[in-house]
């Protein structure tokens, strides 16, 4: 049995909640025959993924929900052997890139073109392309980006390309503009109030207090995905949701706003050194480091001075490029919260203390 | 006569035998040479019937003569050139000829003036040994026994002796060829030729060392056990192991001790580790230690080192026949093999074919028993193996250490080895300082080989050993091999008085320390271990620090480093790897302090590394576990595979989702809201590949803990998320037993399912139905979940009715279908079957078995 997220994911464009002119669209263009490549882009659990499954039910019918998933083993010309798992209907094929890292470019042409120079054998499909879907498009290496950017041209004929990203700033020029570019938006709390009663609604229990709905929904930051887990969590955690409710938040994000505070608490050396250990076992249990240095940094900016925000995230910016040039985060980290408690403790005196060391 | 020589002969001996019997031996060496040639002279002089008494106290005489000769004995041309070479020649004989020289006047006394000048004679005379004609040489010792000593002949100074044999019959004929007053100046011209000679290296000495042409290393190498110096322990450690071969090796005849130690010895008597590993920093004698003690146990050296080829073919083409043979060609010694420089070997740990994994299987071979005679092609092992590497650690030797005994050399101390350089040096006629020996030492870090090839380099220069001398002869040698350690801390702490005076440095060279940074760190070749911990050391430091000025400065330049290094190696720029060191060496000016605590190892990031391995594992396993998941359900889990989804929203919740708060009761009272619970727990554990499995807590506590272990991810400094209940034993164990079941149910289900079975049978029965819609996928059916029971057995009679339904090609049998409803309906009114299937039991043979033959 699959969690709620998946049970009540919408299948069709008419079942989705929210983003109903996008819907129009993309259901206009599915029946235009006339179906270009695509590029969805939007925050993640904004349901990028949710509408392009409907699209593809919408353009070849309820074929392209028989999913099939394998396996497929590719070779780099290093002799280097590439597991690539592969989700897909008679219609489609849907690949994550970036799950073999810097060798995504040998995925991308040996697939694309083991597909594009297929014809459709299933003569009752509704078109004759199949669709290919690019996961976490952003994370293609340029190598991967350019080798698409042709392929993308020459085998319009077979093939329709749907990229999935969560920016559009990380992908070369040429391909966005080969692609219509769609933006599915986060949604507003509203919206997801309304998904968590739908989903509520077809629960034993039937009704989700409006509170406790407001509430996961403002903690999910728009993230539509995280709310329902949320929820479904909660109702295992509290099986009638009575009693008093605490929205879980992610272990991890509490323990990035017990670093900030201890930042702000104290400036010292020794604090350094125990700030140092926290930020070790976020590293430790696989958290990003550009999310670490984010959630603390947002969680800093709440809480100091004005005059101070600017800066902290000023430097945060800073340091988080950084970090991603260099390949010890740890360094990074620390010097950003060295800066920040330096910032704080001159903020906090008033007074310049260069002249005093 | 003699008398007046004795005296001072036994007080000069006296000294000398306190010293080195190596030593001991040239000196008496020497001096009986030049006696024997003087007192046969002196003999054939005197008178014949004098001789015998003469050659009786020759030897007295003897000791003494090279120092009589020294002061006295400068009559002729020949003299400069003897005492010149009798500086060369001994190591003792320059002391002893200067204390002579000091004892001159009273000796002079005693002697009177007739004495003078028959030693000035036989001085003369006493250089003259004729290289042909070398005749034993008698003498006799206080209590009056006879010795006869034979002469050896030594190439310098036959050399010497031919130069001035030259003047011998025109010397014969005369007692005094020169005037008394003339010998004087002479002797004063000498001293002073002599004095200047000592300031400037001498022209004839470093002729004689060069014509030396083996190295100093190999000359004072050990030649016996005894000679050995060191840890004493060390040596008699292998030596042990080697004697144990004793019985095993030459049979009975030394098995003398062989009760003692018997039980550390197999059925061939050898010991138990057929290997002897030995291991420590280069020069300090491991070499000579495995040849000297192997000589000794009266064993040949079949040795194989760095310069043989090292694959695993050698360790049968070449080992294996010197070890089997037992003994070399043409010699009555068994073999010894040693094996050199073994970490360099190939293939210790990856391929199975190496030269170790060979070595290992060679010593491990035990013929088969109970097998022909003629079939053992393996034969065991028979004769000992001495490895010796460097690093006792090195990957290649993983395999080999286990089956080792490992004897490790460490750096001897200090005062030792000075001692024996001082030997050494006297003994090349060196002037040595002490503290210039004992800096040596310590630059060289104990090794022996590196200190008497600088020894030797000085001595080919100069005939002194001064602390100057020996910092321009080093300068190399101090850079070599910093271990992080030293070089971190030289990075933290200034450098100490006594370190800059070992290395030689001012206080205003001190002050400039980028570059002596810069090389330290570079040769420490662990840049990147060294930027680590620098990281972890520094924020101990300097903690007055009002306003962070350091720390930030530290941090600025601990991430320039990372960048570039980064850049460095992302670019493959390696031409910029000239410039990091820079980097690190920015933490000297900032962080140097006398006194600051002492740098300890950097182990956290290490730590956190390994960890972090462990983490993404666990996140693999759960990815791996969600791609079944998504593989039965139809895609439905695949949105979580991606790794910041996984990592950020998917980990925590899902904890949160498999840990309601059960309350631990029986299955059968449980309340049909908790039973709804429990189901779709079980069933989301199932889909996810995850499980409880029983194990047991360090105080021996039976628990169940969650494989893979996803908690982890909600657990931080030790502590779980304060807002997940922790579930009991009991429920724990509740829910575990489900999900077994469950397992065993869907891994039934998935043999149905393929085999196609009768929709029409399935449908008969209500629980299966139930199941089978569940995993449909659509997952509508929570509520009505809720009232079937969930009734595990009942569904194992499912299961097993089902088998009987169908037959091997999956049709239905039609005859057993009027039989089984009443049976299995039967037995779910009675509920009375109590029966468990183990899976695993029976799984050769799946039979068709009636639930009528188990009431």
């Amino acid at each position: 049995m699959s969690l709620w997220v998946d049970m009540y994911r919408p299948r069709t464009l008419d079942d989705l909640h929210y983003h109903e002119g996008l819907s129009t669209r993309l259901r206009s263009l599915a029946a235009s025959g006339d179906f270009p490549h695509m590029l969805f882009y939007g925050p993640s659990g904004a349901g990028k993924k949710t509408r392009i499954a409907c699209t593809l039910r919408e353009l070849f019918g309820k074929g392209a929900d028989k999913l099939k998933i394998d396996q497929r083993v590719f070779m780099t010309p290093s002799k280097r052997k590439l597991d690539v798992n592969i989700v897909q209907s008679n219609y489609h094929i849907e690949i994550t890139p970036s799950e073999v890292g810097q060798y995504d470019r040998v995925v991308i042409q040996e697939l694309l073109k083991e597909i594009a120079q297929t014809q459709q054998v299933d003569v009752s499909a509704k078109h004759r392309f199949k669709v290919v879907i690019i996961q976490e498009a952003d994370s293609l290496t340029r190598d991967a980006q350019a080798a698409l950017r042709r392929t993308m041209e020459k085998y319009m004929s077979n093939m329709r390309i749907i990229l999935c990203a969560n920016s559009t700033s990380k992908l070369i020029a040429p391909i966005k503009s080969r692609c219509l570019l769609v933006r599915v938006a986060a949604p507003s709390s509203e919206e997801i109030v309304k998904v968590l009663k739908h989903v509520a609604a077809k629960q034993p229990f039937r009704v989700i207090d409006d509170e406790v709905a407001q509430e996961i929904a403002e903690d999910s930051n728009g993230n539509l995905r995280k709310a329902i887990l949320v929820f479904e969590a909660l109702r295992m955690q509290s099986p009638d949701l009575s009693g008093p409710l605490t929205i879980a938040k992610p272990d991890w994000e509490t323990y990035c706003h017990k670093v900030a505070d201890m930042i702000i608490q104290e400036q010292t050396p020794q604090r350094v050194m125990d700030v140092r250990s926290k930020l070790y076992e976020l590293l430790s249990h696989c958290i990003p480091a550009t999310v670490i240095i984010k959630t603390i940094a947002d969680r800093l900016v709440d809480k100091v001075d004005e005059n101070l925000k600017a800066d902290i995230m000023h430097w945060a910016a800073i340091y988080e490029t950084r970090m991603r040039v260099g390949n010890k985060k740890i360094f990074h980290l620390e010097a950003w919260v060295v800066k920040v408690m330096s910032l704080y403790k001159h903020f906090f005196y008033g007074i310049d203390m260069s002249g005093f060391d | 006569m003699s008398s007046m020589f004795g005296e001072p002969s036994g007080l000069l001996r006296g000294e000398t035998l306190l010293d080195t019997p190596q030593a001991i031996g040239s000196q008496t060496l020497v001096a009986s040479e030049e006696s024997g040639e003087d007192a046969f002279v002196l003999g054939g002089l005197l008178g014949s019937e004098e001789g015998e008494e003469q050659m009786d106290e020759g030897f007295g005489e003897a000791t003494l003569l090279t120092d009589a000769f020294h002061p006295t004995g400068l009559l002729s041309e020949g003299v400069t050139d003897c005492s010149a070479s009798s500086q060369s020649l001994g190591c003792e004989s320059q002391p002893i000829a200067t204390q002579a020289s000091q004892d001159l006047p009273d000796f002079r006394d005693a002697i009177g003036k007739y004495s003078t000048t028959t030693n000035a004679i036989r001085s003369t005379t006493s250089v003259t040994p004729s290289p042909a004609y070398t005749p034993p040489l008698r003498a006799t010792t206080y209590n009056g026994k006879a010795v006869f000593i034979r002469k050896r002949q030594r190439k310098v100074e036959t050399m010497l002796s031919s130069s001035s044999s030259n003047n011998r019959p025109h010397n014969i004929g005369k007692l005094l060829d020169v005037p008394m007053h003339r010998l004087m100046d002479e002797v004063s011209a000498s001293v002073a030729a002599k004095l200047s000679i000592h300031d400037q290296p001498l022209a004839s000495t470093s002729c004689a060392a060069g014509a030396e042409s083996s190295m100093w290393v190999d000359r004072y190498r050990p030649q016996r056990y005894i000679d050995l110096v060191g840890d004493d322990r060390v040596h008699r450690e292998v030596m042990a192991w080697v004697k144990e071969w004793d019985f095993c090796v030459f049979g009975n005849k030394k098995g003398k001790k062989k009760a003692r130690d018997d039980g550390n010895l197999d059925e061939y008597r050898r010991p138990n580790e057929k290997l002897l590993l030995i291991s420590g920093p280069p020069g300090l004698g491991k070499t000579t230690l495995a040849h000297i003690v192997a000589k000794q146990a009266g064993y040949n050296i079949f040795e194989i080192n760095a310069s043989d080829a090292r694959s695993a073919s050698v360790v049968d083409d070449r080992i294996r026949p010197a070890v089997e043979s037992g003994s070399m060609v043409g010699s009555s010694k068994p073999t010894l093999v040693v094996i050199d420089e073994i970490d360099g070997a190939t293939g210790g740990s990856d391929n199975s074919g190496g030269f170790i994994h060979k070595l290992v299987t060679l010593t491990q071979e035990i013929p088969k028993k109970g097998r022909k005679k003629e079939q053992q092609a393996v034969r065991p092992l028979l004769r000992p193996i001495i490895c010796i590497c460097n690093d006792l650690y090195a990957s290649s030797l993983a395999k080999l250490r286990p089956h080792a005994r490992i004897v490790r050399f460490t750096r001897p101390n200090d005062v030792h080895l000075v001692r024996r350089l001082r030997t050494i040096c006297e003994q090349e006629g060196l002037k040595a300082e002490s503290r210039a020996l004992s800096s040596l030492v310590g630059l060289a870090q104990g090794d022996w080989r590196g200190c008497l090839n600088a020894l030797q380099l000085i001595g080919s220069r100069s005939r002194e050993v001064t602390e100057l001398i020996v910092r321009k002869a080093t300068t190399g040698m101090k850079e070599a091999d910093m271990s992080q350690l030293a070089v971190l801390n030289d990075l933290f702490t200034p450098m100490s008085r006594k370190r800059a005076k070992d290395l030689g440095i001012t206080e205003d060279e001190e002050s400039k320390y980028v570059t002596r940074l810069c090389r330290e760190v570079e040769s420490s070749g662990a840049m990147d271990r060294i930027a680590t911990g620098c990281f972890e050391h520094y924020a101990t430091l300097r903690r007055h620090d009002a306003n962070f000025s350091r720390y930030l400065k530290a941090n600025e330049w601990l991430s320039t480093y990372d960048i570039m290094s980064g850049q460095m190696w992302a670019e493959r720029e390696y031409a910029s790897m000239q410039y990091l060191p820079y980097m690190l060496v920015g933490f000297y000016p900032l962080f140097q302090e006398r006194g600051a605590p002492k740098m300890e190892r950097p182990k956290v990031d290490w730590e956190q590394y390994t960890l972090t391995k462990t983490n993404e594992e666990i996140y693999k396993s759960l990815a791996r576990g969600l791609r079944v998941a998504c593989t039965r359900h139809g895609g439905a889990y695949r949105h979580f595979t991606s790794d910041t989804i996984l990592q950020l929203e998917f980990a925590p919740f899902i904890n949160r989702i498999i840990s309601p708060p059960l309350r631990p009761v029986n299955k059968q009272v449980i309340k049909a809201d908790e039973k709804a619970l429990l189901s779709r727990l079980v069933d989301i554990m199932v889909s996810l590949e995850l499980r409880f499995i029983q194990d047991k807590s360090e105080d021996g506590q039976l628990m169940y803990r969650l494989d893979p272990p996803i908690d982890v991810f909600v657990t931080y400094d030790g502590k779980r998320a304060s807002d997940i209940s922790v579930s009991r034993y009991a429920v724990r164990h509740l829910v575990a037993s489900e999900i077994d079941a469950k397992f065993i149910h869907r891994d039934a289900e998935f043999t149905e399912k393929s085999k196609a079975t009768n929709p029409k049978k399935r449908s008969f029965f209500n629980a299966n139905k139930n199941d089978a819609a569940a995993n449909g996928g659509d997952g509508m059916l929570m509520a009505k979940d809720a009232d079937v029971p969930i009734a595990k057995r009942a569904k194992k009679d499912v299961a097993i009715e089902d088998k009987v339904a169908v037959d091997f090609f999956g049709r239905p049998i039609v005859h057993t279908a009027s039989s089984k409803p009443v049976s299995s309906k039967g037995a779910k009114k009675e509920g009375v079957v109590a029966y468990r299937f183990r899976e695993g039991n029976s799984a050769a043979v799946r039979k068709p078995v009636k639930v009528s033959s188990f009431l």
